[in-house]
């Protein structure tokens, strides 16, 4: 169980806005929904269902579980500019292993969000004993790619024309690594 | 003369006449968390051990910073429960160790580098937790004799 004591967290970014950071909570769903529809076409191709569709993430919001998927949304005042989640299986050979999924508001980004974003998941990661936190992310993405680089995430390979977006066009998917420090000379968790 | 606010040589204003940012008593520092450690780490990322004229006493000087800095980083983040701020300070150390180890000067020159940048994420996580905006050293070139202004890229 990830101890959430140290939220409501605040936060400032480079241009001194003051975000707070929470995780999501089921009356947060219209929130998440208007933050959603605010994204490129290309940040949302990596869901498996229609986030266009209000009653989705609605219901995401109201089934929420946080072992499962551990939503922070980033707010300011009453808006939601950007998330991260920390996906994890309870069970399995990835048990370990915690998948990261970030999303900044366009008019949010460059500001050092995204970075602080990556600097909640690592400590998360640590709080849920992880050993492991994988970032997919799509090459031309570069400056997600660079500051989850410059964080201590290690590119371990780019899997050329790997994944789609809603249009069917391809895509080039790196995927980079962080080795939590659970991770080092273990050989059972 | 070193600033008697955070304890390394600077300018006492901006060259350039440009505007200081967040600049008071004639340092730039004041004003945020940790003025020391962000004041340390640009006093050796804008120092001449990084010049391509740099001496061997320069680096040994920069060893001797980085050695005072990464002491006043983990006096700062003392018992706090932040495994990977703690695990990223143990790299520099260990960059920083190695840097001292080595004989050639340009072996001797990148760990020192990377010790530089493990401080440098650990200085960003100290001011994370506390709520304040990152650091760029960016913002404080006009401070330094600075050969050139880094390219500043946050996401």
């Amino acid at each position: 169980m990830i101890s959430l004591d140290r939220y409501p967290k605040e936060i400032t970014l480079r241009n001194d806005a003051r975000l707070v950071l929470r995780p999501l909570t089921p009356a947060d769903g219209a929130g998440l929904w208007d933050f959603l529809r605010q994204l490129p076409e290309l940040d949302k191709a990596h869901f498996r269902e229609d986030v266009d569709d209000r009653g989705v993430v609605e219901r995401w919001a109201d089934t929420i579980d946080y072992g499962a998927a551990l939503p922070i949304l980033a707010w300011d005042g009453s808006r939601v500019v950007g998330s991260v989640t920390l996906y994890r299986n309870r069970t399995g050979w990835k048990q370990r292993v915690g998948i990261v999924r970030i999303l900044i508001a366009p008019d949010f980004r460059h500001l050092g969000l995204g970075t602080a974003m990556i600097r909640e998941m690592r400590h998360l990661g640590e709080q849920a004993a992880l050993n492991y936190l994988v970032a997919e992310v799509i090459v031309i993405q570069g400056a997600a790619v660079r500051a989850l680089e410059r964080m201590g995430f290690e590119k371990k390979s780019v899997l050329p024309k790997f994944v789609n977006d809603r249009k069917g066009r391809l895509y080039d998917l790196a995927v980079l690594v962080y080795s939590l420090s659970n991770a080092e000379g273990e050989f059972y968790f | 003369m070193n600033c008697p606010h955070c304890g390394v040589e600077h300018f006492p204003e901006p060259a350039g006449g440009k505007k200081a940012d967040g600049g008071e008593g004639g340092c730039p520092y004041l004003g945020a968390p940790f003025p020391r450690l962000r004041a340390g780490h640009d006093e050796l990322f804008y120092g001449r051990w990084r010049r391509a004229d740099a001496s061997p006493l320069d680096l040994r000087r920069a060893h001797h910073r980085l050695r005072r800095l990464l002491d006043e980083i983990a006096a700062a983040l003392g018992s706090d429960d932040l495994p990977a701020t703690r695990k990223d300070l143990a790299r520099a150390n260990d960059a920083l160790h190695m840097a001292t180890l080595h004989e050639d000067g340009q072996e001797s020159f990148l760990h020192a580098d990377h010790a530089l940048s493990y401080a440098h994420r650990v200085i960003g996580d100290l001011l994370h937790e506390k709520g304040a905006p990152p650091h760029s050293p960016g913002d404080f070139s006009a401070w330094y004799e600075a050969a050139e202004v880094p390219f500043r890229e946050d996401w």
